[in-house]
């Protein structure tokens, strides 16, 4: 499911930009946790030690975990509202850069794609 | 396009610290290859503060400088309200710098009620969604759990059906 749900989850997200990567042939720069983790076992010592030093957090880890804890369909919902497509399909410059979604302890935010 | 997130936790409190989560975002940015000007700080701190890492300041030069480039970048943060004020106070404003420096930039960001005056306050054009789990995600859920439960053999149609029934409803009710 790895791969595949990945793309899945942040398809959404990514739609507006895989249209924009199309238009100009740039498809290469997408980028994703997934490409960072097979980014890593490639990188030369020095590098890791680069990465290290920028900083020990490593939320990828994290983001495996959840998205293997993800159910499919679960908080879809979200993807439909106008503030969540407003938010992802602004134009440049435009005022709307942020947004939160909030909600009690345990309502699922960390599981909404 | 470039997607990066973080994960806030009251237990990584201590190490969560403004520098070290904007240092988490340019290392995924990294992906795209370890840019020269931070190969060179890298270097500089070796050979010169004995490899100390960068200060607030510095970094959020650095992550400026990688992102400049880019046609869209996105920011996740999840549970912001988990790291402490302090921290989060810095990094609100450090997203505010990467905003106003970045239009092709969206933060998404989950947290408990609490933070949404801390977000307005910086971000006045916030977008806002409320989240609780629709009748449609609870049932997921469940069916899910139950069809990974451990004993099944003490589990029955009746026992089933009143779970599905009665969990939604008392959701519903909080």
């Amino acid at each position: 499911m790895s791969q595949e749900h990945h793309q899945q989850v942040i398809g959404d997200i990514g739609s507006y930009n895989n249209n924009f990567s199309n238009n100009t042939g740039s498809h290469n720069n997408f980028n994703s946790f997934n490409n960072i983790v097979n980014f890593i076992t490639r990188l030369d010592n020095e590098g890791r030690q680069i990465l290290q030093w920028l900083s020990p957090l490593e939320p990828q880890q994290r983001h495996q975990g959840v998205r293997t804890d993800r159910l499919d369909g679960v908080g879809n919902w979200v993807l439909e509202t106008s503030e969540f497509r407003k938010w992802r399909d602004g134009e440049d410059g435009c005022v709307e850069q942020v947004l939160l979604c909030y909600g009690g302890p345990g309502v699922g935010k960390t599981y909404v794609r | 396009m470039a997607v990066v997130g973080l994960y806030c936790d009251f237990h990584a409190q201590q190490e969560q610290t403004t520098t070290n989560m904007l240092g988490a975002m340019l290392k995924q940015l990294a992906s795209r290859g370890i840019s020269e000007n931070i190969r060179e700080a890298y270097e500089k701190a070796q050979n010169e503060f004995g490899g100390r890492g960068l200060q607030l300041p510095e970094m959020l030069n650095a992550l400026k400088k990688t992102i400049a480039s880019l046609p869209r970048l996105f920011i996740c943060i999840d549970a912001l309200d988990e790291c402490t004020p302090k921290h989060r106070r810095e990094l609100i404003k450090s997203l505010r710098e990467i905003a106003r420096v970045l239009p092709g930039a969206r933060i998404f960001i989950t947290g408990r009620p609490h933070i949404d005056d801390e977000i307005t306050t910086c971000f006045s054009k916030a977008l806002r969604i409320p989240l609780s789990p629709t009748h449609g995600d609870i049932t997921s859920y469940l069916e899910r759990r139950l069809d990974n439960d451990t004993e099944p053999k003490a589990m029955d149609a009746a026992l089933r059906a009143d779970i599905m029934r009665i969990i939604p409803e008392k959701i519903s009710e909080m």
